[in-house]
């Protein structure tokens, strides 16, 4: 067997990339792949917490590399996907701590018996984004629509478009406000598209349901309901090779909007 | 009748839709990003755009009279493509006479500026303490090897003037210094801007060393005549 890596990256802090690595790497399992996620935001790691595996860590990623443990020790198991494991980043260190070979390395070890290693990179373009993208061969580019989002993005994009073995890349676009775009307070995502000239990989709906699913440490894809869980399946579906329309992800509509639009609807009639 | 009520409903339809006639933010940041990114994609930063402004402005000044308030040289999208944009408002075309003029006082211009760093360099030789009128040179006197260094780089921005510079009588190891400095712009005239950038740098550089030099010579001074006092 022989996996694929992807490392999610997005130079900008904040936009989602650990709730993506965790969900995409869920939906992943879910769908019946072995799936190993890696976090390689040494001394700031979160993508324990969201899938509420902080009490189960034993080692970590730096415990591999200084052959402190086997790399198969290190991976923690998910609570209730078997075919999820966690290889989690160090706490007490610092980026220096590993170096793109070492992490490479471990990736090509993990390549043998998983079918995905996810890579969640950490925020900037420093070591750290170079350590996370060495063992990548996919990217998929997170960014939301704003501004600074949508800059740094394309800076990002830029430097794996310098990186040989970044074979193809992908824009996320998270955090989408339908109801913004409507009324054209938030860039489209027609727009961040056109300006970043990236291929789309997923629209994920901004969603109060993030935060609820981060407090219990589960990943919003267990929830079958939630908008922002179908949009992450479709992603993951995407990522397998199957060909999925990109989902609806207009809010429902209150009241007065209603209205709003009833009446444009006869003027335009008129007119 | 119907007339009344189409401006009734004209108005309840004006009402529900003024929310959306409001300042479209979405253009504002799209086009702010847009602009952005073009500049994040290119080597030209806002300094070195202004410097080939003005170098624009010289040279195409030899031939029309424009106004050059008005002159916009800016990046702007072009299908898939950046394109740099030059759009020059032209008052009249100079006739020949006028661009003769300008290119002989150019010449001229190039020549007296030799002239002067070749006198600088005697005067370096000669360890000469002469003071003149001359901001430029002043400077140069003051500050041995370096300056010399600037008044080249600074002609060296047209290839005549050290073609002139050879011909008139230099001394013969300065002479060598002025061929490889040649050679060097004639380069960075050749491939990208990062070279150019860098010679401009080194520009600069030297233009620090100036002012550093100017510097510790006037803390040297003043602590000369410290220890005299306490003397």
């Amino acid at each position: 067997m022989t996996g694929r890596v992807l490392v999610i990256t997005s130079g900008k802090g904040g936009v989602g990339k650990t709730t993506t690595t965790a969900n995409i790497g869920t939906a992943l399992a879910k769908a019946g792949n072995k799936v190993v996620l890696i976090d390689t935001d040494l001394g700031l790691r979160n993508l324990d917490l969201l899938l509420g595996l902080e009490n189960r860590i034993v080692y970590t990623i730096v415990d591999v590399v200084e052959e402190r443990c086997k790399l198969k020790q290190a991976l923690v198991k998910d609570k209730k996907n078997p075919n999820l494991c966690l290889l989690a980043a160090a706490q007490t260190r610092d980026k220096t701590a590993i170096t793109g070979e070492q992490l490479k390395s471990i990736c090509e070890e993990l390549k043998e018996d998983n079918d995905f290693i996810i890579i969640d990179c950490p925020a900037g373009i420093e070591q750290g984004f170079e350590n996370a993208t060495a063992g990548a061969s996919e990217a998929i580019v997170v960014a939301t629509p704003e501004m600074s989002a949508v800059r740094d993005a394309d800076r990002i994009i830029g430097l794996l478009e310098a990186k040989e073995h970044i074979e193809k890349y992908h824009l996320l676009l998270n955090r989408v406000r339908p109801n913004l775009i409507k009324t054209n307070d938030m860039m489209s995502v027609e727009d961040v598209v056109e300006i970043l000239s990236c291929k789309l990989i997923g629209i994920i709906p901004e969603d109060t349901g993030i935060i609820t699913s981060t407090n219990k440490g589960e990943p919003i894809v267990n929830d079958e309901k939630s908008l922002a869980g179908q949009a992450y399946h479709n992603v993951a579906k995407r990522i397998m090779g199957e060909d999925v329309e990109f989902l609806n992800i207009d809010e429902p509509q209150d009241f007065i909007s209603k209205v709003k639009a009833f009446f444009l609807k006869l003027f335009k009639k008129e007119a | 009748m119907k007339e009344i009520f189409a401006d009734f409903y004209n108005r309840i339809v004006e009402f529900f839709s003024k929310t959306e006639e409001k300042d479209k933010t979405k253009d504002v940041a799209r086009n702010r990003l847009k602009l952005v990114l073009m500049q994040d994609r290119t080597n030209l930063n806002p300094r070195l755009l202004e410097r080939l402004r003005g170098e624009m402005i010289d040279l195409l000044s030899k031939y029309v009279v424009m106004d050059k308030e008005l002159l916009e040289l800016n990046f702007t999208p072009e299908d898939d493509q950046l394109a740099l944009m030059l759009s020059i408002p032209v008052i009249r075309a100079k006739d020949e006479e006028e661009i003769e003029a300008a290119l002989k006082a150019e010449d001229e211009e190039k020549e007296r500026l030799a002239k002067l760093a070749e006198e600088a360099e005697e005067d370096d030789e000669e360890d000469d303490d002469d003071e003149s009128d001359d901001l430029e040179e002043d400077i140069e006197t003051d500050n041995e090897e370096d300056t010399s260094e600037v008044s080249d780089s600074e002609e060296e921005t047209d290839e005549t003037s050290s073609e002139m510079s050879e011909n008139s009588e230099i001394p013969p190891p300065k002479k060598k210094k002025k061929k490889h400095k040649k050679k060097k712009y004639q380069q960075s005239e050749n491939t990208d801007n990062e070279e150019k950038k860098e010679n401009l740098e080194e520009k600069d550089n030297i233009e620090n060393k100036i002012e550093n030099t100017e510097q510790t010579e006037t803390a040297d001074k003043q602590l000369t005549e410290e220890i005299k006092q306490e003397e």
